[in-house]
This record gives C-alpha cells, sequence and structure tokens, in this order.
C-alpha cells in the first residue's frame, strides 16, 4: 500500500494511515539518562494529574467501600462484607441487568445505523457531504442533560408532538414514560446523541481507507453493497471496535439521562441504573462508603468487559 | 449495470447515487427535529410555550423578549453561568489538551523506565468510569478546602487519557522519527523540537483533543453538581437544571419553562460554531484513536 | 443572589467559611449563610437584612429539595461545605438529627417560640426540649375541584372517600378523556393522605432511643389508602401522571382532572400557571373516611435548621427564629407573592390571612378550610431515613401502575424493604 513516506506528514484533512511500522529510537549510545530523563519530563505534567485524579481518588474509594457506615452504629471495618452486599442486593442487580438489556439492544442498533450512517456519507461526493457531517455532529454537542430535558418536552402527551401519533388512528396517545416503551424512550434519547458522533469517527475512518482496495473489487465485479460490506466495512472493523467499547463504558455509567427523566417518569426507581443507585446512596440516603463499593464494582465490572472486548477484537484483527 | 458502467461513476464503489442521499436525509431528519423543536420553542411565552403545536410558531414572536428575560432572571444570572462555562470548559480543554501533546508525544517518541507498563495502564485508564471518580474526588478535596471553587471543576477535567493515547498514536503515524533525529543533531532542544517540529504535524490531533476535552467539559453535569454548591459559580448545566427544578416547583410564582429552553438554546450555539469552524482540523484526529 | 461585591470578597460569601464571626465582638454584623429555596426569598431576605444591624444574611439557592439535601449530606460527610442555617423540610428533619449535623436551638433560647407555632409543626421540629428546627411552612391539605364542571354534571361534592370512588365513576362518564385526579407518585402527597387516613406508620425520637425505630405501614388505617387509590387508578378512573410536570399543569388547565386532594400552598402555585381554568375552581374540606368526622393530613412545609457547621450557631439561632418567625415584613411577602402557608399561629389567624378573597377560586376565602384543618392536625413523626421510605413507597407504588405489582403488595413490600433497611443501619425495629 502507499503511505506517506516517512518525513511527510499526512494532509490536515486525511486521517493518518494505520499502517507504519512504529519505530521508537533506542539510542543506549548516546546520553541514555538524557533521552529518557526528557521523555519523562514530558510525560510527568500528565502522569501527576493521573495520579491525583485517577489513582489516589480510585484508592480511596477503594479504602471506603472495606468500611460499613450505618446511622447507629457508625463506622466500622467490614472487609469484603460491603461487595457480598453488593453481589447479592436485589436493586443492584435489577440495576445492572436492566442496563445489560439496554446495551444489547440499543449498542448495535446505535453503531448500525452509524455505520450506515458512514457508509452513506463516503459514497456522496458532492458538497452535501459537508452538510450532512456537520448536522449529524450536533447533537453530540448538546449536553447529555439538555438533550433530556428537551426530550421530556417532545415526550410530552399534552403538547410533544409525536404522542398524538396514534390519536390520528383514534387511539389514546402514546405515554413515552409507562412501561416497556420507558427503556425504549430512554435508549432513543441516548441513540439521538451518539448517533451522528460515531457516525463521523467510522466516516473518517472510512476516508483512510485506500482507494486500490476498493479497485480491485471492481473489477472482480462487486456490487456497491458487496463492496461496502466486505471490503470497507472489515477494513475500518478497528474503528467499529474502539466505537463499540466507548459506548459500552458509556453505557454501563448510564446516569444523566434517567436522573433527569425521572421527573416525568416515576418509574425511574432509585436503582434504575447502578450508576443511579450509586448516586442515591451517597447523596440521598447518605451511604457513602456501600456507594463507594457500587462505584468500585462498577467500575471493575466496565474494566473487565472493556478489556475483554478489546482483547477479543484484538486476537480477530490478528486472524483475519 | 455492469461493472464497467460502475467504474466510470465518479467513484468506486458507488451506488445508485440516490440511495445515500435518502439515508442521510432520513438521518438529518431525525437529528434535527428536536433541535428544531428547541428553536421553534425559545421563540414562544410561557402560555404558548404549553398550549401551541409543538412544531409550530405561537401566537406571538417572543424570541427576544425571551432572550432579554434570561440574562435578568436572577440578577443575570445566566449570563455568570455561561462565563463560568467557557471559563471551566476553556481551562480545562486549554489544560487537557497541553499534558495530553507532551504526554503523547513523550510516549511515543521516547523511551524510559516504566514507559510500557504506563502504556498499557492508560488503556486502561480511558475505560474506568468518570463518574466513579467524583464522589472520592469530592471527598479528598473537600479536605484540601477546594470544593465549591473553580479548581474543583477545572482540576479533574484535566484528566484525558484518552487525549494522550490519541496524541500517541498519531505521533507514532506521522511524526518520522528521522526528522526528530536530524533536529537533535542540530543540537535543538527537547522542548524546541517538540514545538517546532511536532506540535506543527499533529495539529488535527491537537485539535480534536481540544474539541473533545472542551465539549466534555462544556456538557459535564455530574461533577460540577457535585463540587459545587455556590449557584455564582455553576456552569450552564447545572445552572438550567436547577431552573427547570425550580420551574416544576413554582409554577405559580415565577415564568421560568421559557427561559430553560432559550437557555438551553444559547448553551448549544457556541459549541456548534466552534465545531463548524474547526471542522477541517477535527475531521483528520477523529479516526486516528483506532486501536492497535 | 449574591451581590458583585459578593464575588470579590469570596469568603464571606462561600458557605460556611469565614461566615459569622461573632455577634459584635468588633463593631461589624455577624455574616450567617443561609441555604434556601422558597420562592421569592430575596425580599425575605432583605427584610431581615434592612431590620437586622447585629446580624446580616448571605442567602443561597442551591436546589430543591433533594438537590440541596444532597448537597447538606456531601457537606457533612466532607466536614466542610454546609451553610449556617438550611431550609429543611419536616419529614428530613430526623434524617438530619441522627446525622449529627444540626443544633439544638433550645440551648440559645428557641423554647420560648413554643407557643408561636402550630402545635404539630412544633413537635415534629422538637425532640423533648431540643430544638432542631423553626417551622415556616406548613401543608394542611383539603380537595380542589372543578365547581364548574360538578355543578353542570350534578355532581355532588364528595364528603366520603366512598362518595369520592362514586364521583370518580361519574366523571368517566360525563367525559371519557377526563379523570378525578392523578395519582402522583409524591411521596409526601402519599404521606399526606396516609395521615388524614390515621394510619401512624413511623415512630423516632433520638432523645428517648437512637437505635429504636417504629415501622407500620401495614396497618389497616394504611391499607384502605392504597386499596381505595390504587382501585381507581385500575379501574382507569384516576390517572398515573406525576405532579409538577407541564404535563400535569396541562391537565389541571384543561379539565383532564376534575379534583386535587391538595395543600395550603397549592392556591398559589395553581394561580399563576393555571390560566385558562382560573375562576371555575373550589376548595372544599378533605373527604372523609367516617362520614361526619374530621381527620386531617399535611403535605408538605419546611423550617429553618442551624447546622453544626455553624461558626456562630448563637446569630444563626437568631437567623433560623427571626427570619420569618413574627416579621410583619417578611410574611408580606411570604403570604402575597411566595403563597406559603403559614405555620406561625397569629399570622394564620389574622383576618387579612383568613378573610382573604381568591380570584383563581372564584372570590372563596379558601383559608377559612385550610385555617382549621392546620388547627386539627395532631401527632405524626417520621423515620431518619424518610428519602428511603419516599423513594421506596414511590419505586412500588410506581411498579403497581406499571402493572408488575398489585397494589394490595405495595404497602407490605415497603415495609419488608424498609425493615430491612433499617436492621441494616443498626436499628432495632418495632411494629
Amino acid at each position: 500500500m502507499t503511505r506517506a513516506l516517512p518525513g511527510t506528514a499526512p494532509k490536515a484533512g486525511g486521517a493518518p494511515g494505520r499502517r507504519t511500522v512504529e519505530r521508537v529510537p533506542r539510542r543506549r549510545s548516546r546520553g541514555v539518562t538524557a533521552h529518557s530523563l526528557a521523555g519523562m519530563l514530558f510525560v510527568l505534567p500528565f502522569f501527576l494529574v493521573v495520579v491525583a485524579f485517577l489513582v489516589v481518588p480510585l484508592g480511596f474509594a477503594l479504602y471506603l467501600s472495606f468500611f460499613t457506615k450505618s446511622l447507629v452504629l457508625g463506622s466500622r471495618f467490614s472487609g469484603l462484607d460491603g461487595y457480598l452486599r453488593a453481589f447479592t442486593d436485589p436493586l443492584l442487580l435489577d440495576g445492572f441487568l436492566r442496563v445489560l438489556l439496554f446495551g444489547v439492544v440499543q449498542i448495535p442498533v446505535m453503531l448500525g445505523i452509524a455505520l450506515a450512517g458512514a457508509l452513506a456519507l463516503d459514497a456522496i461526493t458532492t458538497r452535501f457531504a459537508m452538510l450532512y457531517r456537520l448536522f449529524a455532529f450536533m447533537p453530540y454537542a448538546v449536553p447529555a442533560v439538555i438533550g433530556a430535558l428537551m426530550w421530556g418536552f417532545l415526550y410530552s402527551r399534552t403538547f410533544g408532538p409525536f404522542s398524538g401519533v396514534t390519536s390520528l388512528f383514534g387511539g389514546d396517545p402514546v405515554d413515552f414514560f409507562s412501561g416497556p416503551l420507558l427503556l425504549v424512550s430512554l435508549g432513543n434519547v441516548v441513540t439521538w446523541a451518539w448517533t451522528g458522533y460515531n457516525t463521523i469517527v467510522m466516516h473518517s475512518a472510512l476516508q483512510g481507507v485506500p482507494r486500490e482496495m476498493y479497485e480491485a473489487a471492481v473489477i472482480d465485479g462487486a456490487s456497491p453493497v458487496q463492496i461496502a460490506l466486505r471490503v470497507k466495512v472489515p477494513a475500518i472493523r478497528q474503528a467499529i471496535s474502539l466505537a463499540a467499547i466507548f459506548t459500552v463504558i458509556g453505557t454501563m455509567q448510564f446516569f444523566t439521562e434517567p436522573q433527569i427523566m425521572a421527573r416525568f417518569a416515576p418509574q425511574i426507581s432509585a436503582g434504575y441504573t447502578p450508576n443511579l443507585y450509586a448516586y442515591n446512596q451517597a447523596f440521598a440516603y447518605s451511604n457513602f462508603n456501600y456507594s463507594a463499593t457500587i462505584s468500585f464494582t462498577l467500575g471493575f465490572v466496565v474494566f473487565v468487559v472493556a478489556y475483554a472486548f478489546v482483547f477479543v477484537s484484538r486476537r480477530r484483527g490478528a486472524r483475519s | 449495470m455492469t461493472a464497467a458502467v460502475r467504474v466510470r461513476s465518479r467513484r468506486f464503489g458507488e451506488p445508485n447515487p440516490r440511495v445515500p442521499h435518502v439515508v442521510m436525509a432520513a438521518g438529518m431528519l431525525y437529528f434535527l427535529v428536536p433541535l428544531l423543536w428547541v428553536l421553534i420553542a425559545a421563540t414562544k411565552s410561557q402560555p404558548d410555550l404549553l398550549s401551541s403545536p409543538a412544531l409550530w410558531f405561537g401566537r406571538g414572536f417572543a424570541l427576544f423578549d425571551n432572550i432579554g428575560q434570561l440574562f435578568r432572571e436572577d440578577d443575570g444570572i445566566y449570563g455568570r453561568w455561561l462565563v463560568n462555562t467557557a471559563l471551566y470548559s476553556g481551562a480545562s480543554a486549554v489544560g487537557a489538551t497541553v499534558l495530553a501533546a507532551f504526554a503523547g508525544y513523550g510516549l511515543a517518541r521516547f523511551s524510559f523506565w516504566g514507559k510500557r507498563f504506563f502504556e498499557t495502564a492508560l488503556l486502561g485508564m480511558i475505560m474506568v468510569p468518570a463518574t466513579a471518580l467524583v464522589l472520592p474526588t469530592y471527598l479528598i478535596l473537600s479536605r484540601l478546602g477546594i470544593v465549591n471553587t473553580v479548581w474543583a471543576v477545572i482540576l479533574p477535567s484535566l484528566l484525558s487519557p484518552f487525549g494522550a493515547y490519541l496524541v500517541r498514536v498519531y505521533v507514532t503515524e506521522s511524526v518520522p522519527v528521522e526528522l526528530i533525529d536530524a533536529a537533535r543533531v542540530d543540537r535543538a532542544s527537547e522542548l524546541r523540537i517538540f514545538w517546532q517540529i511536532v506540535v506543527p504535524m499533529i495539529r488535527p490531533a491537537i485539535v480534536t483533543v481540544f474539541l473533545f476535552t472542551l465539549v466534555a467539559t462544556w456538557n459535564n453535569y455530574f461533577l460540577p453538581l457535585v463540587m459545587l454548591s455556590d449557584a455564582d459559580l455553576y456552569p450552564l448545566t447545572v445552572g438550567l437544571t436547577t431552573w427547570f427544578n425550580t420551574a416544576q416547583q413554582e409554577a405559580g410564582t415565577r415564568v421560568l419553562f421559557n427561559l430553560v429552553v432559550t437557555g438551553a438554546l444559547l448553551a448549544i450555539v457556541p459549541l456548534v460554531i466552534a465545531f463548524v469552524l474547526l471542522q477541517r482540523f477535527w475531521r483528520g484526529g477523529v479516526g486516528a484513536g483506532a486501536l492497535k | 443572589m449574591l451581590t458583585a461585591g459578593c464575588l470579590l470578597a469570596v469568603a464571606a460569601c462561600s458557605g460556611g467559611d469565614g461566615a459569622s464571626e461573632g455577634t459584635g465582638t468588633d463593631g461589624k454584623p455577624a455574616h450567617v449563610s443561609v441555604w434556601a429555596w422558597y420562592p421569592e426569598f430575596k425580599g425575605v431576605v432583605d427584610a431581615f437584612n434592612a431590620s437586622h444591624t447585629d446580624v446580616q444574611i448571605d442567602w443561597t439557592n442551591v436546589g430543591t429539595g433533594p438537590d440541596q439535601y444532597a448537597k447538606l449530606k456531601t457537606a457533612f460527610t466532607a466536614g466542610t461545605g454546609a451553610p449556617d442555617v438550611a431550609m429543611v423540610e419536616f419529614q428530613e428533619i430526623p434524617t438530619f438529627v441522627i446525622l449529627e449535623a444540626l443544633v439544638d436551638m433550645g440551648q440559645y433560647g428557641a423554647n420560648d417560640d413554643k407557643d408561636l407555632y402550630a402545635e404539630w409543626a412544633w413537635s415534629q421540629a422538637t425532640d423533648g426540649e431540643k430544638v432542631y428546627a423553626i417551622p415556616v411552612d406548613g401543608g394542611p391539605m383539603a380537595l380542589m375541584y372543578r365547581k364548574d364542571l360538578f355543578d353542570r354534571f350534578q355532581i355532588p361534592v364528595p364528603r366520603t372517600w366512598a362518595e369520592y370512588a362514586d364521583a370518580a365513576v361519574r366523571i368517566k362518564a360525563a367525559d371519557p378523556g377526563a379523570y378525578i385526579a392523578s395519582f402522583g407518585s409524591d411521596g409526601g402527597w402519599i404521606n399526606g393522605l396516609m395521615w388524614q387516613a390515621g394510619c401512624r406508620p413511623y415512630g423516632y425520637s433520638r432523645a428517648a432511643a437512637k437505635e429504636k425505630v417504629k415501622i407500620n405501614l401495614t396497618s389497616p388505617e394504611c391499607k384502605k389508602v392504597f386499596d381505595l387509590h390504587g382501585g381507581l387508578v385500575e379501574k382507569g378512573l384516576m390517572a398515573k401522571d406525576p405532579f409538577f410536570t407541564a404535563d400535569a399543569t396541562a391537565a389541571l388547565d384543561s379539565g383532564k382532572y376534575w379534583t386535587w386532594a391538595a395543600a395550603g400552598w397549592t392556591p398559589g402555585y395553581v394561580a399563576g400557571s393555571l390560566k385558562n381554568t382560573a375562576g371555575k375552581w373550589a376548595v372544599a374540606p378533605m373527604p372523609q373516611w367516617t362520614a361526619g368526622a374530621d381527620d386531617q393530613g399535611d403535605w408538605g412545609g419546611s423550617t429553618f435548621t442551624v447546622t453544626k457547621q455553624a461558626k456562630n450557631p448563637k446569630a444563626a439561632t437568631e437567623v433560623a427564629r427571626e427570619l420569618f418567625g413574627s416579621s410583619k415584613a417578611a410574611w408580606d411577602v411570604g403570604l402575597n407573592k411566595a403563597f406559603l402557608y403559614p405555620l406561625v399561629k397569629n399570622v394564620a389567624a389574622d383576618p387579612a390571612f383568613t378573610g382573604k378573597a381568591y380570584d383563581f377560586f372564584a372570590g372563596q376565602k379558601v383559608n377559612e378550610i385550610f385555617v382549621p384543618v392546620s388547627e386539627k392536625l395532631g401527632e405524626f413523626q417520621y423515620t431518619p431515613f424518610q428519602d428511603f421510605v419516599f423513594g421506596d413507597l414511590n419505586d412500588r407504588s410506581a411498579e403497581a401502575m406499571a402493572g408488575s405489582r398489585s397494589w394490595g403488595s405495595v404497602l407490605e413490600e415497603t415495609q419488608k424493604n424498609v425493615v430491612a433497611y433499617a436492621q441494616q443501619q443498626g436499628f432495632t425495629v418495632t411494629q
């Protein structure tokens, strides 16, 4: 494949290809200490922030999780009891299953739409492409809080534009906040906010796929759809994996939308999602220790799931 | 259609040229209708907001009244929220970008003790749920006496493992080792090499990290919600939510729903403008983070 | 809101820190920070500051209800960041007491105010001789109804809950799109209905026994409330929309709901927002469980507390007692702009209040109904973890509304969950 030769920078508009061989200089002959010291100094400020705002808080959360504080007895060391409680807490497990169900449906739907959008965008060469890209990105610029409030109004039964659709056919207005529809309504808010973002990420990756790869397929007589599925999609598999991982991480932390929408939807309980449960434990019930336990458990689960995902997608990437 | 015809079309692998447009048009409708609603709703007075059709204009055109009222309500606190939000996100984005650029370059082009471990850990750091950190960070910062100050929002926002990761990938792929070596032979200092050679070459990555951290802080709700209790320090997200809750609480005594909607509109506009203006740059960066 | 000068001198304004350096020791007034979310509160603060030279208030609105409590609880956990004086609703008082967050104002003479306030309110604000809160406003309940529609369809205004259920059927017959009311998923509202039914599910006295709490949600008095309302919801006669949303407001204003079991603060709440139906509403006493009885309940109400983080608890107590207290200027704002229901007895009894005619209620003097209700209210206690109780009760009710739980099991399930929670927190639970 043709890649920018060493010494030529990729043009500003295009994504850099990902095939350049990584070459970390190992020049022990010339001033090992000066070189490594410079490297350390470059990383040091970031490292300090990581220690102060990631390592220390995580350590503190872990420490807190080993204590139990009760209203009557005060704080006492309880070892792993908190974790035992978390893993057997029906409310937490309920919330966890709900988020799992949510993710299993919402993530593929959203990424599927985003991929279709990216492929469509890739096939558009007119000036419209820029306009589409811009509009697709706009929901991402809307704070989740505002997005949730906005959809709260849009879902409204009395003055939202959507719930009345069924009354055109003589039915009752749709209640977007009740029953099984609630999870769908929440999923729509998330999908609305993040599909465009993922479309842009995938499209950006598609732009980096060398044209030569299509040429061969076209000469082989492949249809556009075949090319999209057999050439383009595999070529950007890593970008898709990355989008999927970030979506999984985001979904596991699901918080803002249900917290805001709880004002419209009484069905959103204190333990609707694990993160909401952790928030309520801390800020409504003053159980900071148990909240830390839940947060830590949640963080650990996210970590494991995400790492497993990376591992699997790398293995698959290596095989093909 | 034969293969030959297809080859003649403007780009390889192009299907019926209308299909992509139909797909995108459907997407646009989905993305824009809610935003259109905000735009229209912001032109309505409170009674109109609650009574007129959602996606069409009300009896009057109250946009400018709403904006005026927005900046007068509570002694003009909305203006403060806007300034705060700009300050928090601007400072966090600049700081996080600088840190990420330094670190990403350091990891990509230097070797030193502990580097491998740190790189592996970096991937893990990306996966730590940010919300899990907020509560312990609050308890720590309160012991240091800096909760309910601007620092309580800005300092934790400087953490951007993904930014460092993205810069590292970008440097690896687009900054040739030979170029840096040549500069070293010329006795240029490492800092000068970074500023004069590396930074211009990784500009798309830097703009991307800047924009992403800007958006992340601009849109952040949980961190300032927990850290701040002085309304004069709130960013827009927390301030508008407070107003929304107050609107529900005080339906009879204060008119706020129209202000929440107008305030939401004005909170979105600056970011959209930033994205439009910097489009050339961020487009190059977003694709760079694919996992290796 | 805080003024510009306050921003320059940040220390003087940030909660707790640097505030209240002692009354007049150096000739300067003590500054007391206050968190409150009353509507129109600025006028009340201004009135206080204008009439006091030794103490001045720095007021912040950090959020409504749960939002403010969340901030208070984090501040108490962290050990800093709480204000000197905080607005706290009645049901939250025992919670903050057990968190060791509140100052006993009795040591600064607050017991002198006992006779000033409605008896039920004083009893909820205190624990024996310990004064943890100074009452401000309350929410004696009464039934708001659409007089024009009840008249037109000749439906008698219900005097008992049985008649209420009958009225629900007749309302549905008159207008299939209408409901007698909505089951609002509001912990305080359901609590008010339970209170009125003679249900006394909770008991707690920190002073008597820190670890003992009474929880009995399954008594017949409590269950009949859920049986009645749950039954109406199941039959489709009562709507399921939460209160205080724009939807609920629109529903009240469009004839979708014909009644609302409302509180003393409701006239002010609805008057500004229900434009279409203004003048068509009236207030009647709450329907009774036993014909001819006079049992009443309360929905909402709040107090001022002094926090343990107050630098100058004496000055803070002065603020808590006198912010409203007997201040005519404060109640002027409180009654006429913020529409609070006063728990100060002589303010409530003032003909200016009881005799006030409301255009929204077609000239009816509704306070003539609310004031006797407040006087009739008896003892009602809360748990020191009422957020959990209300939260669980709401979540279980929501399940019943969604059809995933029977209404009959709501209270039993909540009882089970609350008892488990209490025991987990180290309490000994009695029924």
